[in-house]
Formats: C-alpha cells, structure tokens, sequence
C-alpha cells in the first residue's frame, strides 16, 4: 500500500538527477557541438592561420623502407610542402590550395596539377590523412564515447560530406579533455577499413597566449598489409602568419 | 638576267650563309635546346645566342645587391644581434642545388623532303654532353634573388649526310635564368630576370601562354631557355591575383627567322577556388599581335581532373606556303601578319587516375594557326621541289635552300590543326622508378610519334633516365619529316 507513497519519493530524485543531468548535457553542448570538436581537433594537427613545420618521414611499403624530410607551410587547408631531403627529391614542392594541388619539380618548366588520389613519393602519400579536414569535410553521422589507451575520447563516425574527399568514411577519436584527435580509422567506399592512424601531441604551440597542443607523430598503418607502416615526426613547429603569396604559383621558384 | 641571278643569288648566299650557321647550331651542335630535337618534330625555331657580355652584366647585377644587401636588409634585420648570428642567418637563407648531368643521345635523321640524305638539317648521329647545374638562391626578406649558371660541354658525331664522320666539340657558358624579386608589401612583388614563365595544366601545348611554346614537357631532362621578364603580381585576396608582365628581351630563346624580337605586354589574373582555378591572359606586342588566353581546372573527384586551355590571336607571323610566280611555284609568306581576323586554338584534357596510382591523361588541341589540307599539298609540293633543287648548282640550289629553311622554321608551333595526346604516368615504382608513356597523335596527316620517359632513382644522389622516341609517318608528313627515332639515355647526380 505504501509503495505509490515510495514511487512518489523515488520519482522526485530521479527528476533532479534528470534535470541535473540534461542541464549537464545542455552546458556541454551548448559548448561544443561535434563539429566544434572536430574543429578544434583539427586545429591541433594546422589548422590554424599560419604554421611551419618540417617532417621525417619514415616509410615501409612491401618491405622497402624509404625516407623523406618535408618542410610543410600551411594556413586553414591550404599547404606547401617543399622536400629538403634526400638530395635527388630536394627542391621538389606539393601546393595543396584546397583541393587544387600541382606538384614543382627544379628542372620542370611548370607545375603539374595533379588529383588527390595520385601518389607522389612513398609514403608522403599519407598526406591526406595528414591533411584530413574533420570538420570541413566530413559530418558527423553517429557518436558515442571509447576509450584509446585508458584516455577517455568521443568517438565520431564521420561520413563525407561530398565525393571529393579520399575517404568516405571515418572513425574518428577525439580526446575529451585535451580536444585533440588520438586514433582514426579510414574506410573506403566499400567499406573496408584501409588505413589506421594513431596521434601524438608532445610539441605545444603559442596562439594567443595560450599554450596549445600540437601534434608530433603520426605512425600510419596499412589495414590490410600490417607491415606497411609510415611514421612522422612533426618539429620545428613555428607559428607564424602566413600569406597568401606563400601559395601562389606565381610566386614559386622552380 | 644573269645580273639579276648574280644578285638573287648573293643575296640567297648571304642568307643562306646565315640559316646554315644558326641551323647547324640549331639541328647539331645545341640540338639539345629545342623541343623538335626528342619530341615534337616541329621547328619553332629557338636557338641558343651566346652573348658573351650577358653573364657579365648579370654578375654585375648581382654583385652590386650583394655588396648592398649587407648594408641595408640585413643590417636592419640584424640589429640588435651580433653580425656572427647575422652571418648564420644568412646562411640559412642561402641555398644551393647541384646537379651534375651526363647523357648520350642516339638518332636516326628521317630521308625526308625536309632533310633529304640528312643534307639540309645535317643532324648528328651521336651526341654526348655533359651538363654542370647548379641553382643558387638567397632569400632575404624583402629581397629574393636566384640564378641558375649553366656549363655545357657536349660532342657530336654524324653518321649521314654531308658530314658523315665529322665529331665536333662544344663547350658553352651561360645563365639559363635568373631572378631578382622585390616584395614591396606582403602581397605586392616586383621581379626582373631571366625566367622559364609557364603556366597552364595542359602537357601537348599550352595556347594561353603567349610567350613560350615549348612548355618544356616533352623533354623533362631539357631545360627550356628563359626569356627576360618584368613582373609585377598583386594578390588582393586568397584566391584572386593580378601580374602585369612585360617580357623585354629574348634572352636565350632567339629565334631562327629573320623577324626582330618585338617586345610584349601581358596582363594575367588568376583566380584559385576549393577544388578549381582559372586565369586570363590579355597580351600585346608591339608588332600589334594581341591575344586574349584562358586556362582553368577542376578537380571533379578525387581521381579525375579535368582542364582547359585556350586563346584567340591577331595577326601572325608564321610563314604559309602560297602558290605564285616563283620558280618552285609556291613559297612561303606571312600571309596573315596583318589579317584583322582572328585565329582559334583551343586545347581540353583530363586525366583519370586509378587505384594503383597510375594515371591516364587525354588531350585533343584544335590548333587554329595550323595548315589546311590545302595549304599541306603545297607545303610539301614545295619542300618536294626545294628538296630537288638543293642540289644543283648557282642559285637554284640557294633559294631551294633558303625555302627548306623556311618550311622547317615556319614560326608554328604545330604544323597541323588536330591533335590528341594519350599519357600513362606510373610513379614511384617500387619507390624507385618513374615511368611515363606518351603518344601524340596528328589527325591531319596520321603521323603519330610515342615517347617512353623512364628514371630510376639509384640511393639519395643518383637518377638513370632514359627518353625514347619513335615517329610514325611518311617523309610527307609532320611527325616524319625530321627524325625516324631518338633515343637519350644518360645519369644525373645531385650533391
């Protein structure tokens, strides 16, 4: 008989917790929404208004292990990468303005546009997961939450947005409490996953007087040939505004 | 009338006298600057002009900003550090690449009416060279300045014609380019030099750019000469920019003909969107030929590209064959140097690539400029009668030689008007090699020539290349009027 008088009693903290609980959830994403993780992710790895940076990158595809240094200048989604070494790749430059990229060759008389799928050297290749747009280019269909070794992290499903892009579909893990994106999972259309990517952030930069995470590695993996495997070291990360004369072309020396 | 003949054919002597000396230079000793040498077999007639002051004035130039940079830029730079630490960012700014490139040059002259027995053009059978390239940059902010000296030394060989067993020795000294830039603000720059100035996607030919056709494509190994260049490009936003060009002197690409060089004016705007780019070209040079040129982009997908090119010209000076009173019947004239009308040519492309990271690339080129069919039967009617005259005696055989040296030096870029170019580039073969396979059709005529560009990259340093040519054609037609094949084979090394 006295059960509806205890219902009653039940009921009443359960609708503070609610509340206090949907508050919650309110606070967070009036906060932050998925893209605005996205975006602030995205921002850990140069997408920021000007960044300079050089990378070593160390490649093993089908045994052949192959080694390149990259000084990459980038601003939002546009870059130029220029190869320092080795000597026989030196001088040569990747201009991505969006989607738009030409490939610089000393000794070629102009600028070769080229498609995003088209490979260039090695494992440089895997710049398109290096320079993967989260938040401009994808949404997010679905999210959850993980763990990626014991670190709590939003987990995103991400589809494209449209066929432009490499990938049509990406796992995405995004740390909560440092918004920087620590694991991804790229699918092709059929929907086989294709590569695998793991982030690290030990290099911090300055924007505006904050002290920000930068990402220092990425170790790639080949989902399919485990043995394939691409590692960049991110250093010498400077900040820095950039110009628009950096990606005109022309403006470039060949 | 023997009087008139003694004059027609001093005159034909001193030209001929003159043609001779630059197509020797043109065909044998410097083969290696033009693109008809290991491509396309149409002459646009660039020679190589030594110009012994030239690299004096340019040192010169660059001495005297050298001598004052210190003085100026770095001082104001290097203010409050000590000229040690000013020394050491000078050095960062200093770079230096250095190739070292050798090569051999194996080709079979085509027995055409162009070049009958090899006489006329008398290209040689072998050619090896050696190639010092070193390219110097210090960039100083505000001030940018480059330069590329080269040094040649290259021997030939003829296996046929009129110097059959001949070897020759050349060695040449130059500055292929070289830069000056000013950046005046952060989107306002100013330049002087010597410069390769290509634009555009396209691989066969790209008609927008009025100041060069050879877009350097074909030979990848071949440096295209530099001509000399005023710039001033303003970038109002991101994806908009503006240059003004004013293109002063030849430089190095001085052209076979008669015709002075005439300087030209060229407004560009460029326009650079997410995935797609385009840009206009309105030119005009002071012999009042005035073109207007677009080319643009787009990245429909992440594998396909398509693009364009195009331009709409005014006056010509290329030379066409006109049936007249001559004794050949026919000869070649600038027929269209004053024409009000306007000429066409356009070029669409696209390329395709596939999973494996190969990649197909289309292009077909209406050439406007181009011979019809009927100026085709008395182009090569006329080059059949030169090719017979040439060698009798007196100045019969001097003007059928002053006329082969004007149907081999037309002023066109192509000799026909449609073109396909089919390409297949595989890269980074087992991260090594670098392949890329070519065949550029002419419709007009069906000579065709393929073209395989291989290079293998041996460790850091070094690259084996090798660039194959055939053509495919009867002596009366384009792509097999000047070699039956060629084939360049050779090591580079970079420090």
């Amino acid at each position: 008989m006295t059960y509806p008088f205890e219902k009653r009693y039940l009921i009443l903290p359960a609708l503070i917790l609610l509340s206090a609980y949907g508050f919650t959830c309110f606070r967070v994403e009036a906060a932050m929404n998925p893209q605005e993780i996205l975006k602030k992710a995205d921002e850990a790895r140069g997408n920021i208004e000007g960044v300079e940076w050089e990378i070593d990158i160390d490649s093993v595809e089908q045994g052949r292990q192959q080694q390149r240094t990259i000084k990459v200048t980038a601003r939002e989604f546009n870059s130029l990468a220029e190869f320092l070494a080795p000597a026989n790749v030196r001088g040569q430059k990747l201009l991505m303005i969006d989607r738009n990229m030409w490939f610089v060759k000393p000794g070629l008389s102009k600028a070769i546009p080229i498609s995003p799928r088209q490979k260039l050297v090695g494992g440089a290749a895997n710049g398109d997961i290096a320079s993967t747009n989260y938040a401009g280019d994808y949404q997010t269909a679905q999210s959850s939450e993980d763990t990626v070794n014991g670190e709590a992290c939003y987990l995103f499903d991400l589809s494209a947005v449209n066929k432009n892009v490499t990938y049509d579909r990406i796992k995405y893990w995004v740390s909560k409490e440092r918004l920087v994106g620590v694991k991804a999972e790229f699918y092709t259309v059929s929907g086989k996953m294709f590569k695998t990517a793991v982030f690290e952030y030990e290099n911090s930069i300055n924007v505006k007087g904050n002290s920000n995470s930068f990402i220092s590695k990425m170790v790639i993996t080949n989902a399919l040939l485990k043995e394939d495997i691409t590692t960049m070291l991110f250093r010498k990360v400077v900040i820095k505004k950039v110009h628009d004369s950096t990606f005109n072309l022309n403006l470039m020396l060949k | 009338m023997l009087k008139a003949k003694t004059n027609i054919s001093e005159l034909a002597s001193v030209f001929i006298e003159n043609i001779n000396r630059r197509f020797r230079r043109r065909f044998a000793l410097r083969r290696r600057e033009h693109k008809s040498c290991i491509t396309a077999p149409r002459l646009d007639c660039l020679i190589k002009k030594t110009h012994f002051l030239r690299p004096f004035r340019v040192i010169i130039f660059f001495a005297t900003i050298l001598t004052w940079l210190p003085q100026s830029t770095l001082a104001n730079e290097a203010d409050n550090i000590s000229s040690e630490a000013a020394e050491k960012t000078l050095a960062e700014r200093l770079s230096l690449n250095f190739k070292v490139l050798t090569s051999l040059t194996i080709q079979e002259p085509a027995d055409s009416t162009q070049n009958p027995g090899n006489n006329f053009l008398q290209m040689p059978g072998y050619n090896a060279d050696l190639e010092l390239r070193p390219n110097v940059r210090l960039d100083v902010d505000p001030l940018d300045l480059s330069i590329k000296p080269r040094m040649r030394l290259e021997t030939s060989v003829w296996r046929e014609g009129a110097r059959k067993g001949d070897t020759d020795w050349n060695d040449d000294w130059f500055f292929n380019e070289w830069l000056a830039r000013w950046k005046a603000r952060e989107n306002i720059f100013l330049s002087y030099g010597r410069e390769n100035l290509q634009w555009g996607p396209a691989y066969l030919f790209s008609p927008s750019n009025p100041f060069f056709k050879d877009n350097g494509r074909s030979n990848p190994k071949r440096e295209v000469p530099g001509m000399d260049f005023g710039r001033l490009v303003w970038i109002p936003t991101s994806v908009w920019s503006v240059s003004l060009i004013a293109n002063s002197d030849e430089g190095r690409s001085e052209t076979v003909s008669s015709d002075d060089f005439e300087k030209r004016y060229a407004l560009k705007v460029d326009y650079a969107g997410r995935d797609n780019y385009g840009s206009m070209i309105v030119s005009h040079s002071e012999d009042s030929e005035n073109s207007f040129g677009v080319f643009g982009g787009w990245t429909l997908s992440d594998a396909v590209l398509l693009y364009g090119e195009g331009a709409v010209e005014k006056g010509c000076r290329a030379l066409y064959p006109r049936i007249d009173n001559s004794i050949f019947g026919a000869s070649m004239q600038k027929v269209f140097q004053d024409d009000p009308a306007y000429k066409t040519t356009f070029l669409a492309g696209g390329s395709y690539t596939f999973e494996w990271s190969g990649t197909l690339t289309m292009e077909y080129l209406f050439y406007g400029h181009g011979y019809s069919d009927k100026d085709a039967d008395i182009y090569y009617s006329l080059r059949r009668k030169a090719a017979n005259a040439m060698n009798q005696e007196g100045w019969i055989s001097a003007l059928a030689k002053k006329t082969l040296g004007e149907t081999a030096c037309n002023g066109l870029r192509f000799l026909r008007q449609n073109y396909t170019m089919l390409q297949y580039t595989q890269n980074d073969i087992k991260d090594t090699l670098d392949l890329i396979m070519r065949l550029t059709m002419n419709w007009d005529d069906g000579s065709y020539q393929v073209t395989t560009i291989l290079e293998h990259s041996f460790g850091n340093h070094f690259d084996l290349f090798l660039i194959a040519s055939r053509n495919a054609g009867n002596g009366d037609t384009e792509f097999g009027s000047i070699y039956d094949y060629q084939c360049m084979i050779g090591l580079e090394y970079t420090f």
